[in-house]
């Protein structure tokens, strides 16, 4: 007596019992990418480099455009991210910081280090503020949402630069001064449009204020750059 | 339910009402203030005083008399009823008085939870100005400030942002009275970036170190009470608890911010003139906050004195460390001076100060 399973198998199309088949996942399929022959076409998950990096290099770009002209709130809220507020403290913390090579009596002015913790730690006194004020945010938004709006800061940073390359009047400073003041009034205005329907209702000016001193101390690292 | 019979109603028994009627509770103050009213006179209540931890519109304003002794009587009863006698009015107060136990204190909150730390930033932003207004205005609080208003509801919000931005007062204003003054030399002026650090290491120590030797000061130095003045023992036996004195510390900086900024006018005598005011106002204002307190002290004398002490000296160092340029001597630039240093420079400027003539450009 011969004791066969039948695994519902249909005897004629597999000639043996071993399972074979593809691992490619059925559906999208990216037609970018060029396979060598027998490397097995992963897609999605597994899709190259250059695609994931777009895609997220996309996403921080549209939350740029959002800071910049705060119409749409809800994209800066919702997929928060913090590779735009690292560039930007990278940056500003990179042209700020005073040089302690040339002379010892030369720009003393904050070190690279100094400007990160002011920036991050600043930004995380600033959230936990907000939150223990009953503010329903959550820490992390909140963080993405500063570190955003330091993006006209940034802009008023490059240009007091340029303005720096020429030699000095009172005209010239004047200029620096109303880029940087024009630049802070941007970006607490931006971030009070992001962050201001999550503060309570009678507590608003608590919570704003905070806001409002970091991105002043800020802008004023950046006016008494020379 | 059932009828009660005449046996049932010779017995003193506690019959379970219904959560429609709390009558059926021996101890209960019912009252219906016409600002809590709503669906009951229990529940009223309850609702009324479970807002007070949050932000909803029925909070109840702090320092009402009349609703201080509403609250006060009927947290008193239902303390005294227990919890058997409660269960009926329990019913009707469950969704509002776990909200009113957590914000009495009631509910025990770890301190590892961000809900312990709210308690501490439960202001409003009246309150808030309301309490900077009162810092530097003499007489403006009234008689029992110090125990009602901030010892019921101290909080951290207003300490800590008025430090940080005194911090950066002084050292923005600093920098620009350091640049103002070497303007007309053609000297390349820089940015001292220190004069964050020092003005906060400073600013950071009077704001918390002194609230915390004055609360030891005051805890351990009680005048014997004599226990056959009953009516007096508890007024009499009041010390102000740490928060509270921090509270009234950092307030009480709140003046030196605009005073900051008008030490950029480097004019000596203005200077002098703004520390004394600046030095007075608030200093009287801490004396006059601290009297229920300080009255129960045996050093009183000592203690005013050396609040007050405390208070000018603080401001005059920041006038005379960061704002003070006599002509001759270069005193803003000094990279990191060692405590001695300090106080040799501040001596010295002192010393400058008082000569006559002492006047710049």
């Amino acid at each position: 007596m011969d004791a066969k399973l039948d695994m519902f198998e249909d005897v004629n199309t597999s000639p043996s019992p071993s399972l074979e088949g593809d691992m490619s996942i059925p559906g999208k399929r990216t037609t970018t990418t060029t396979a060598q022959n027998g490397v097995p076409d992963y897609n999605t998950l597994d899709e190259p480099i250059r695609e994931t990096v777009l895609r997220d290099i996309r996403a921080v770009g549209v939350k740029f455009y959002h800071v910049l002209y705060p119409k749409e709130k809800s994209s800066l809220l919702r997929d928060w991210d913090l590779w735009g507020p690292l560039v930007l403290c990278t940056f500003m913390a990179t042209i700020l910081q005073g040089s302690s090579s040339a002379d010892s009596m030369s720009d003393n002015g904050p070190e690279f280090a100094q400007v990160f913790v002011i920036v991050w730690i600043g930004a995380a006194i600033v959230t936990l503020n907000s939150k223990l004020l009953g503010g329903n945010i959550s820490f992390f938004q909140s963080v993405c949402v500063l570190g955003y709006c330091l993006t006209p800061v940034a802009i008023s940073l490059i240009v007091c630069r340029i303005i720096l390359l020429s030699a000095q009047t009172r005209l010239l400073f004047f200029l620096r001064f109303v880029t940087t003041t024009m630049g802070f009034a941007w970006a607490t205005y931006a971030s009070f449009i992001f962050l201001g329907q999550s503060q309570p209702p009678h507590r608003k000016p608590l919570a704003v204020y905070p806001i409002f001193l970091f991105f002043f101390i800020i802008s004023w690292l950046v006016l008494s750059h020379n | 339910m059932e009828t009660p019979t005449a046996d049932d109603l010779l017995q003193f028994r506690d019959y379970s009402s219904t959560s429609a009627t709390n009558s059926g509770a021996p101890a209960q103050i019912n009252v219906n203030s016409p600002t809590h009213a709503s669906g009951g006179g229990g529940g009223g209540i309850g609702s009324g005083f479970g807002g007070a931890g949050g932000h909803s519109s029925a909070q109840r304003q702090r320092g009402d008399p009349l609703a201080d002794l509403i609250y006060d009587m009927s947290t008193s009863a239902q303390a005294m009823a227990g919890g058997g006698a409660n269960n009926a009015q329990n019913a009707a107060l469950d969704g509002s008085g776990s909200g009113g136990g957590g914000g009495s204190g009631g509910a025990r909150l770890s301190f590892l939870t961000i809900e312990y730390y709210q308690q501490f930033f439960n202001v409003d932003t009246y309150m808030v100005l309301e309490r900077i207004a009162n810092s530097m205005i003499p007489k403006r609080a009234s008689g029992n400030y110090l125990r009602m208003n901030i010892g019921e509801n101290p909080d951290l919000y207003g300490p800590f942002w008025i430090t940080v931005t005194l911090i950066f007062s002084i050292a923005i204003s600093g920098n620009i009275a350091s640049y103002l003054h070497h303007a007309s030399d053609g000297y390349h002026w820089h940015y001292n970036f220190h004069l964050v650090s020092y003005a906060a290491t400073c600013i950071f120590l009077y704001a918390n170190i002194l609230p915390a030797i004055l609360w030891a000061l005051f805890k351990y130095s009680l005048k014997p009470v004599n226990e056959a003045d009953a009516v007096e023992t508890d007024s009499a036996t009041y010390t102000p608890t740490l928060l509270s004195l921090m509270c009234i510390y950092g307030y009480s900086l709140a003046i030196y911010i605009p005073v900051s900024i008008l030490w950029v006018i480097n004019i000596s005598l203005l200077q002098w003139l703004l520390v004394i005011t600046a030095a007075l106002l608030s200093g009287t204002v801490l004396i006059a906050v601290l009297t229920p307190a300080l009255r129960n002290s045996q050093f009183s004398l000592f203690l005013i004195i050396g609040i007050l002490s405390a208070h000018v000296v603080l401001a005059a160092g920041f006038m005379l460390y960061f704002f003070h340029n006599p002509p001759d001597s270069p005193v803003a630039y000094m990279p990191l001076p060692t405590a001695p240093s300090v106080l040799k420079d501040v001596t010295q400027a002192a010393a400058k100060a008082v000569l006559p003539g002492n006047q710049t450009h």
